[in-house]
């Protein structure tokens, strides 16, 4: 147990263990996809091809679009692209940057599934079974070209009574899987090791851009978790205020039937003054409502927000946008706030 | 049940990653009932297509009223839909947007139904097996020989190894490998078009329509919560009141004990009895009331909490409610409140 929650807490910790998990997560769906999923090749002449290269390539592009669907950063990336440049200009690099970062784990879950359809061999046997050059299998001496196309289709297909225990067949399907491995391998070795320089060799151009990049991509992406956690708890203050308010105005409005009714004479006890609502706040909760308190208020500050994002200066002077910034109470710290959340 | 919490907490820890985790869960629990159904197809000519067609088009229909049913803010979206404006307007952009982020995890159940039956291929065997090109796939000199209603007959039968009995004219084999990859085809086609179309709508967001998005995404949100607080505020105010209620029951009855004790000597006991002092607790109890006592009130605070929603718009003195038009007594400072804010800045 302790080691899932080491290990839960280590994905947790920031925003790119996260990515990394989702990743991680992904990679094994697709291995359990694999393994699941029933190959079925027609054993057809012109439906070969297009069902092995079909298999190789579609599942992976589907898988692509699912891990950067399933990444938020990449909606984040196309929120920091996309925004009006207003008090904080744009860089390119942080967002080629993100860019970057977004394909790389996007792109392992599509690479897991071509190794192991190449690793395994029967898409490549489907696919180019009838590609195969005839002279170089004695078998296929004494058939015709048609009679020889015919065989070469129902290759992949063991039990197929034309080719069932057939030495042609098996000598076919040996010759193509060995192929398929050796392409498999060699793309995971080449992959490996571009991988390795790419990693050994950033270090030695522009390291200090790639710091300052990373920094604030990272920046951007709290930045966006930690103004949706504000506007949660600011919801959550505003609307316990309104209902409060609900409540004491129900209240006074009976004590104001009541003082109405009987004028004449006293009530038995005093109209107890309704709270104001000052007494039903705590501190915490006043520093949440921050004065926006009305529809508009939120309205205004919301499309603020993305017109006209704050600039990146806490000691500027305080603007309309810069003061919420730089009197942001201290209430959270950067990274541990993620908690509390309700869904819709 | 350690271990589902803490997958439980991992899940709930952002919100992106417990609507990823609600969509997997219930995507996986559609591929478990797929695999658990016993498909059965009747090899009869007319019933395959229907039978087929029913099992590919009614669970996803079925896991999709499912899906929104076992969300809790369908109910949230109708009250919202169908309640008066009263004091505070209704925001079409906002109805939407629960409309779409609900439907949107609805359906996926039904899309991994439809992409596994169609990766599996016995559907579409069933239903199409009658439509094999038989001149192409087998003996095709002897098909012309054959009236229709014999030739449907025969290939009705394709998906039922036991029964078939048109070796001679099409290797049975030949059937099922043909019609189950078209099948894995079109499945493939199919996931992918959906994963597509998700992603375009996902990414290409932004692009368009953020503010709106940002006020529709907080205005939901804030609705949900306020729902939930006004609930959980009704509680207290219940709890409250029975409290009071039970106590005053429980002190007229020691009142009419005593009453009923004392009958003989003191009759003037009421006097001193009357206004029993209540145990401090009470007064806590009482205030947690906010003067609202009896049954009529709390109806007409709850039909009015329907009707007519306060407006959204905090620190101003509130007009009547019962619109009686008495204004009661002098407005309190209504920028008191908003003055201490800015104080702060």
């Amino acid at each position: 147990m302790d080691k899932f929650r080491m290990l839960f807490q280590h994905f947790q910790s920031s925003s790119e263990s996260v990515m990394n998990g989702i990743c991680l997560l992904l990679a094994v769906v697709t291995v359990k996809l694999y393994s699941s999923f029933d190959f079925n090749c027609p054993c057809l002449a012109r439906y070969n091809a297009l069902y092995g290269l079909g298999l190789l390539l579609a599942p992976p592009l589907a898988l692509f679009l699912c891990g950067l669907l399933a990444n938020r950063q990449s909606v984040v990336m196309v929120e920091e692209w996309r925004r009006p440049a207003g008090h904080r200009r744009k860089d390119p690099g942080i967002i080629r940057y993100m860019c970057s970062s977004v394909l790389q784990r996007a792109l392992a879950a599509p690479l897991v599934w071509i190794l192991l359809a190449l690793l395994d061999g029967k898409c490549f046997v489907c696919a180019f079974s009838n590609s195969v050059d005839p002279e170089k299998f004695l078998d296929f001496a004494n058939m015709t070209p048609s009679q020889v196309q015919f065989f070469l289709a129902k290759v992949p297909c063991k039990e197929d009574e034309l080719v069932r225990n057939s030495p042609a067949r098996k000598a076919v399907s040996r010759y193509l899987r060995c192929l398929s491995q050796a392409i498999g391998w060699s793309v995971t070795l080449l992959l490996i090791i571009a991988a390795f320089l790419a990693r050994c060799l950033r270090p030695c151009f522009d390291q200090t851009g790639f710091l300052q990049r990373r920094y604030w991509s990272n920046y951007v992406d709290l930045e966006q978790k930690l103004f949706d956690e504000t506007c949660c708890e600011h919801a959550r203050d505003f609307a316990h205020r309104c209902v409060l308010h609900f409540f004491a105005s129900m209240q006074s409005e009976l004590q104001a039937r009541g003082l109405h009714r009987d004028n004449a004479c006293r009530s038995p006890e005093p109209p107890a003054v309704p709270e104001p609502p000052e007494v039903l706040d705590s501190g915490s909760g006043k520093a949440h409502l921050r004065a926006i308190s009305s529809r508009e208020q939120v309205d205004h500050l919301l499309s603020t927000w993305y017109s006209r994002k704050p600039p990146l200066d806490l000691a500027a002077s305080p603007g309309l946008c810069g003061g919420g910034l730089s009197h942001r109470a201290p209430t959270f710290a950067l990274g541990t706030r993620l908690s509390q959340h309700t869904d819709v | 049940m350690d271990k589902f919490r803490m997958i439980f907490q991992f899940l709930q820890s952002n919100q992106e990653s417990f609507m990823n985790g609600i969509c997997g869960i219930m995507a996986l629990a559609s591929a478990q009932m797929y695999s658990a159904f016993d498909f059965n197809c009747p090899c009869l000519p007319g019933y395959n297509a229907a039978y087929s067609a029913g099992i590919l088009l009614a669970p996803p229909l079925v896991l999709f009223l499912l899906g929104l049913v076992m969300n809790n803010n369908v109910s949230m979206l109708a009250e919202e839909w169908k309640r008066p404006p009263g004091r505070r307007a209704k925001d079409p952009a906002v109805l939407r947007y629960m409309f779409c982020s609900m439907a949107q995890r609805a359906l996926i159940a039904p899309v991994v139904w439809v992409a596994v039956t169609l990766l599996d291929g016995k559907c579409f065997l069933c239903a199409f097996c009658t439509a094999v090109p038989v001149t192409a796939l087998g003996n095709g000199s002897l098909a012309p020989g054959l009236p229709a209603p014999e030739l449907a007959r025969l290939l009705a039968r394709v998906p039922c190894p036991e029964i078939y009995d048109g070796d001679w004219l099409l290797a049975r084999e030949v059937a099922v490998r043909y019609l189950r990859c078209i099948s894995q085809a079109l499945g493939w086609s199919f996931v992918l078009l959906t994963t597509l179309l998700a992603f375009v709508v996902r990414s290409v967001r932004p692009c368009f329509t953020q503010v709106a998005f940002l006020k529709s995404k907080y205005w939901s949100h804030y609705i949900d919560i306020e729902r939930k607080l006004f609930d959980e505020t009704c509680t207290e105010h219940a709890k409250a009141f029975a409290k009071v209620c039970i106590q005053q029951f429980f002190e007229a009855m020691n009142h009419d004990l005593e009453l009923g004790h004392t009958h003989g000597t003191l009759a003037t006991a009421p006097a001193s009895t009357a206004a029993p002092t209540p145990p401090d607790g009470a007064e806590e109890e009482r205030e947690k009331l906010r003067g609202i006592t009896d049954q009529g009130t709390m109806n007409r605070l709850l039909t009015s909490w329907h009707k007519c929603k306060p407006p959204l718009q905090l620190g101003r003195e509130e007009p009547p409610l019962m619109g009686n038009g008495w204004a009661g007594g002098g407005p309190r400072p209504p920028r008191k409140e908003v003055a201490t804010y800015f104080s702060k800045v």
